[in-house]
């Protein structure tokens, strides 16, 4: 429902933007019969609702049409991109809550002290530095300076494994740093919370120790925030960060849709948004599911 | 720009009368969050009377005058158009603060209202809502702003709008969450009994009771749009050329980082201290508005 | 955590997935590794849109079909005069109506099939009847025939003087393999009789491998890697840490540095390539002279010239470069706040006027160029609003005509004609300010078939005169080509031109 919804929104709006794709997959100089020809074989003399329906009708198959710049088949094109975003997406993820996980905690063990504020204004200033500002500042360092680091591209690892990781640390850092910070503040949010609540102030009164009053019950309800948060920073992620795919060069689906508005390429933009929606819902199934097992109470 | 982070927890279980001055107070007890209060509060006042603090027109250009290093005549220097970039900054802040300010102003009311709306009277009401607000949701937040650009064409005001429609879902979530969870408290219950109207009801009661989540989420997405308009005018979507915006700064500064830092550095930092300013302030209100938090506060305890 | 371990195997899984689906795309060699040990990585600024060098009209992509194809005739790199390429020599009649081309023997495709000259007419009059992006440069031509395997004959309408250089300037007139088009997908394959074969393209790069069987001799290196970086800071250090070996992503500001370094060798050159504004005729005040005028002396050149390119560029109030035999040295404007007022007052135009000027932030330099612009007509009583558009937008709103002034640049100008023609004449095709001068039209149709040089030259010296003292266009500067490369790397030459080509570079 709200995949068709989804896709239904991206269809209007992209024919609201102004600007021909005929026109501008043709180039300066066409003939009238070329543009004729090229408009019809893409089927956009036809009205909008029969355009839309014959997309939906064809992408329920799995065939989501060829793009209009150039030709290539769309599923072709997210294809091989979404190797690229995939593996950022998640080492970006890894990174982020290796730093969020041991912060965030730290920061909820003792809160209001001096401990905690400077955690707090440390993955505050990570949220606060723009995404693509870093990543520039970490190519000058560690690409420029210290060259110690490639400035971007990506390899596939099953090419070369160890170029693979090497062109990875920068952009998953980039990227990761900012997820963390945002993490951290719900670890801490919700690891405070966890010790507030009545299980542990009873644990507590009762002179348990502290293995037993940081029980798995404990850590359990700090885990439900903490995994919503990160399925949303997740779906961020691979719905492709633009600015950050442009500044390493890393071919993603940021990119790719980036590309497809500016030119007008309608069938790969309705793909790309389409899998966006998917892997949106997709990560909130995931999520519900971990909720389910982490707490059994909760019933969807 | 970084996704907006999940709906503030926790949502108060028990209603948290706000008693605005003791709210002011203990958070005036933290020490960070008042720092950034009154940096922000400068920031503001700079950005308001822009135009006296600047000591340069931002436009004005001196050609051969240009790359020069931070001096006394330019204290930030001067960017490659022989601009001063200590006014184009300050010119800058008040376009940053009004994006922010105006875009997710409009969205807290038009999430509000929804939110409002969808919870309060539920059942199908909040199902078309929020399945609306969902497909707006799924729809990733940075091609969303870059469609809306492009269908309306690039500049300040067109970004605003962008960055409003992108936040809309979230206040609406925020809202419903909160209303859901005071919808069903006795005072509303009684007061519904004794015969009020829905507007008094929602005006009266839910919407005080359900206020804190939202200023803090307020707080957060007005730091977050200072960075969606930065994001959007490195890449070239955001304020148009002249006028500075703090991002087409730092997208201008980026061609010239190595012989002149100084183009990026400062509208870099200014975003940096800004949105801190928003973010440690949120976090601040986070804590004073959490009735459970509160009351160790108040109470003395750590 | 009990949760923490399927979510790691999950996230490793899914690390493993990925990497097979990055994977396919990238076929041999290139795909980022670092080029093997025989293959120049060329670190490019952006993608090609496709590879059919008939429809494209992209940079990027010429870059590459620069190696992959051929034309009957190309430039020579020194001085752009045409030389033979799959056409060993040519004759014209003494009327000038009939152009002999004998072809080259022994040149294969990359499929291996042989070349002749049914390959030519094919690829011309596919140009010709499918009206594709360069069928313009063949509006005088008559007929393609090949009375024999080794013989191509070019009956024209008229005397076309320059013809060498209308169906050799760029690859766009590129021969391809008979009914090539039926036979492959010309956006994503291609079958040439270039020194490389095109292997591969993906998100990241364009890989081309050597053909051992080139006509000119096989090239030194296995291959050449295309890869796209658009950030300049990242093109710069991926150069001079050895990772690619060539780069033409060189913004001006870091000449001066570069030139002194150690670790990157650096050339440049004068181009043919010109930067230009116009105001569109058919909005008033616009089609006013004493406004165009106005605007033209009220623009301090040099200080445009300075802001967007520092040294890389030379001013110029004409379109022909200095080095060239064409070039006309006329600069009737001085820039003159004061003048450009009085100007504007005595055709009683009133002020202010607002003008939007549009530029595309492919090109960052013309950004920069129109705000000096902007801070230069503004004393003058004239508001310019600059809308930086994406490259796509901005084309379509040329088009349509949507537009109050534009600016942009023209490459790749070998001839005169090149230069002037189009843009001026009357409905000329890429006369989208909608200039028209009946003494312009006749002076650039005559000099189209004016066989003297000198002549020829008198006649666009004439053309231009008119052109610039009526800012049809307001030209602003020619541009440096500007690359880099790794010290030790040889056998390559930068050319005015801007086409790259690879084919006798010798890694160190």
């Amino acid at each position: 429902m709200v995949l068709a919804g989804v896709s239904v929104l991206v269809f209007s709006l992209i024919h609201l933007v102004k600007g021909d794709p005929v026109r501008l997959a043709l180039g300066t100089r066409y003939s009238q019969e070329a543009y004729d020809a090229l408009r019809a074989r893409n089927g956009l003399d036809l009205p909008l609702v029969e355009q839309y329906v014959t997309w939906a009708g064809r992408a329920l198959t799995g065939d989501l049409g060829v793009s209009f710049r150039s030709g290539e088949p769309v599923t072709a094109l997210i294809g091989e991109r979404l190797g690229a975003t995939l593996t950022l997406a998640i080492a970006a993820i890894l990174l982020a809550l290796l730093i969020a996980i041991p912060l965030g905690t730290i920061s909820a063990l003792r809160p209001r002290s001096a401990v905690d504020r400077i955690a707090t204004v440390i993955s505050q200033i990570g949220i606060s530095v723009p995404d693509f500002w870093l990543a520039i500042v970490l190519i000058l360092v560690f690409s420029g300076t210290l060259g110690w680091l490639p400035t971007g591209g990506y390899v596939p690892i099953t090419e070369d494994p160890v170029e693979w990781a090497r062109r990875l640390v920068l952009p998953a850092i980039a990227v990761g740093v900012v997820s963390g910070s945002v993490i951290t503040r719900f670890v801490r949010s919700s690891v405070l919370e966890a010790l507030g609540s009545d299980h542990v102030r009873t644990a507590q009164a009762k002179g348990l120790p502290a293995r037993q009053v940081f029980s798995w019950h404990v850590l359990r309800n700090a885990l439900l925030p903490l995994v919503t948060v990160t399925g949303v920073q997740l779906a961020y992620l691979l719905s492709g960060v633009v600015v950050v795919e442009i500044v390493f060069s890393w071919p993603g689906l940021g990119q790719l849709a980036l590309q497809a508005v500016q030119a007008r390429d309608y069938p790969v933009l309705q793909g790309a948004v389409l899998l966006f929606a998917v892997i949106f819902l997709l990560i909130n199934l995931l999520v519900d599911l971990l909720y389910t097992r982490i707490d059994p109470r909760i019933r969807r | 720009m970084t996704a907006e982070p999940l709906p503030v927890e926790p949502v108060p279980s028990r209603p948290a009368r706000p008693r605005w001055r003791e709210t002011l107070v203990l958070l005036a007890r933290n020490p960070t969050a008042l720092a950034a209060a009154v940096v922000l509060l400068a920031i503001v006042v700079v950005a308001v009377f822009d135009q006296t603090f600047a000591p340069y027109p931002a436009n004005e250009q001196d050609i051969g005058n240009r790359l020069r290093p931070p001096s006394w005549e330019h204290p930030f220097g001067t960017d490659n158009l022989g601009r001063d970039i200590l006014s184009r900054v300050i010119i800058g802040a008040s376009v940053s603060l009004k994006v922010g300010f105006l875009s997710v102003g409009l969205a807290l009311v038009a999430g509000t209202l929804i939110g409002l709306l969808a919870g309060f009277y539920g059942r199908w009401v909040d199902d078309t809502l929020m399945r609306l607000m969902d497909m707006l949701f799924a729809f990733p937040a940075v091609l969303l702003a870059i469609a809306i650009l492009a269908i309306r064409g690039p500049g300040t005001t067109n970004t605003i709008i962008a960055i409003a429609i992108v936040y809309v879902p979230i206040f609406a979530r925020v809202t419903r969450a909160s209303v859901l969870g005071v919808r069903e408290e006795v005072y509303v219950r009684a007061s519904r009994s004794v015969g009020a109207s829905d507007f008094r009801l929602l005006t009266r009661h839910v919407l005080p009771n359900a206020a804190p989540p939202i200023i803090v989420q307020t707080s957060v997405s007005l730091a977050f749009a200072v960075l969606a308009e930065a994001a959007l005018s490195f890449l070239g979507l955001g304020t148009q050329p002249p006028n500075p915006s703090w991002g087409s700064m730092l997208a201008e500064g980026r061609e010239f980082i190595e012989q002149a830092w100084w183009l990026a550095f400062f509208p870099g930092i200014a975003i940096v201290v800004t949105v801190l300013c928003f973010n440690l302030l949120g976090d601040g209100l986070r804590d004073v508005l959490d009735p459970r938090q509160r009351t160790l506060m108040a109470g003395g305890g750590r | 955590m009990r949760t923490i371990r399927p979510l790691a195997l999950a996230a490793a899984g899914a690390l493993v997935l990925s990497a097979c689906g990055g994977g396919e795309s990238v076929d041999t060699g290139g795909g980022g590794g670092g080029g093997g040990d025989n293959v120049l990585v060329a670190a490019v600024s952006a993608q090609p849109d496709q590879f059919d060098p008939h429809v494209t009209s992209a940079y990027p992509s010429f870059q590459v079909l620069e190696n992959v194809y051929d034309t009957l005739v190309v430039p020579n790199a020194e001085d752009l005069t045409m030389e033979p390429s799959l056409a060993e020599s040519w004759e014209t009649s003494v009327d000038g109506l009939t152009w002999t081309f004998t072809l080259r023997e022994g040149v294969t495709f990359h499929d291996g099939s042989e070349f002749d000259s049914a390959d030519v007419v094919y690829s011309y009059n596919r140009i010709i009847d499918d009206e594709l992006a360069n069928s313009y440069r063949f509006a005088n031509v008559a007929s393609v025939e090949a009375p024999d395997p080794q013989t191509v004959v070019l009956t024209l309408t008229q005397p076309t003087p320059n013809l060498l250089a209308l169906i050799g300037a760029f690859k766009g007139m590129s021969i391809l393999p008979e009914n090539a088009a039926e036979d492959l997908d010309l956006t994503t394959e291609a079958n040439g009789t270039g020194p490389f074969e095109l292997e591969s393209s993906d998100a990241s790069s364009t890989v081309l491998t050597a053909y051992a069987d080139y006509w000119g001799g096989a090239p030194a290196i296995d291959g050449v890697e295309f890869r796209y970086v658009t950030e300049p800071a990242a093109a710069l250090t991926a150069l001079e840490n050895g990772e690619v070996q060539w780069t033409d992503n060189v913004p001006p500001q870091q000449v001066s540095d570069l030139s002194g370094s150690e670790d990157v060798e650096l050339a440049s050159t004068s181009s043919v390539d010109y930067w230009y504004m116009s105001m569109n005729y058919a909005r008033a005040p616009f089609d006013n002279p004493a406004v165009r005028r106005a605007i033209a002396t009220a623009i301090d050149r040099a200080e445009v010239t300075e802001a967007a390119r520092f040294e890389a560029a030379r001013a110029n109030q004409t379109a022909i470069p200095e080095d060239s035999f064409y070039y006309y040295d006329y600069a009737p404007f001085q820039a003159d706040e004061e003048a450009a007022r009085g100007l504007l007052e005595e055709a009683g135009v009133s002020t202010p006027i607002t003008m939007g000027l549009m530029v595309t932030d492919e090109f960052p330099e013309s950004v920069t160029a129109a705000q000096v612009i902007a801070s230069q007509l503004e004393p003058i009583g004239i508001t310019v609003e600059v809308e930086v558009l994406d490259f796509a937008t901005w084309l379509d709103r040329q088009d349509q005509g949507d537009f109050d002034a534009f600016m942009l640049s023209w490459l790749g100008n070998i001839d005169p004609a090149d230069f002037y023609e189009q843009q001026h004449i009357t409905d000329g095709s890429s006369n989208y300010q909608g200039y028209t001068n009946p003494q312009v039209d006749q002076l650039l149709t005559q000099a189209a078939t004016e066989v003297d040089e000198d002549a020829r030259k008198a006649l666009y010296d004439q053309a231009a005169k008119i052109i610039v003292d009526d800012v049809s266009y307001l030209y602003l500067y020619n541009p440096d080509v500007v690359q880099a490369w790794v010290p030790g790397l040889s056998g390559y030459r930068i050319r005015a031109d801007r086409a790259i080509n690879f084919e006798e570079v010798e890694l160190p």
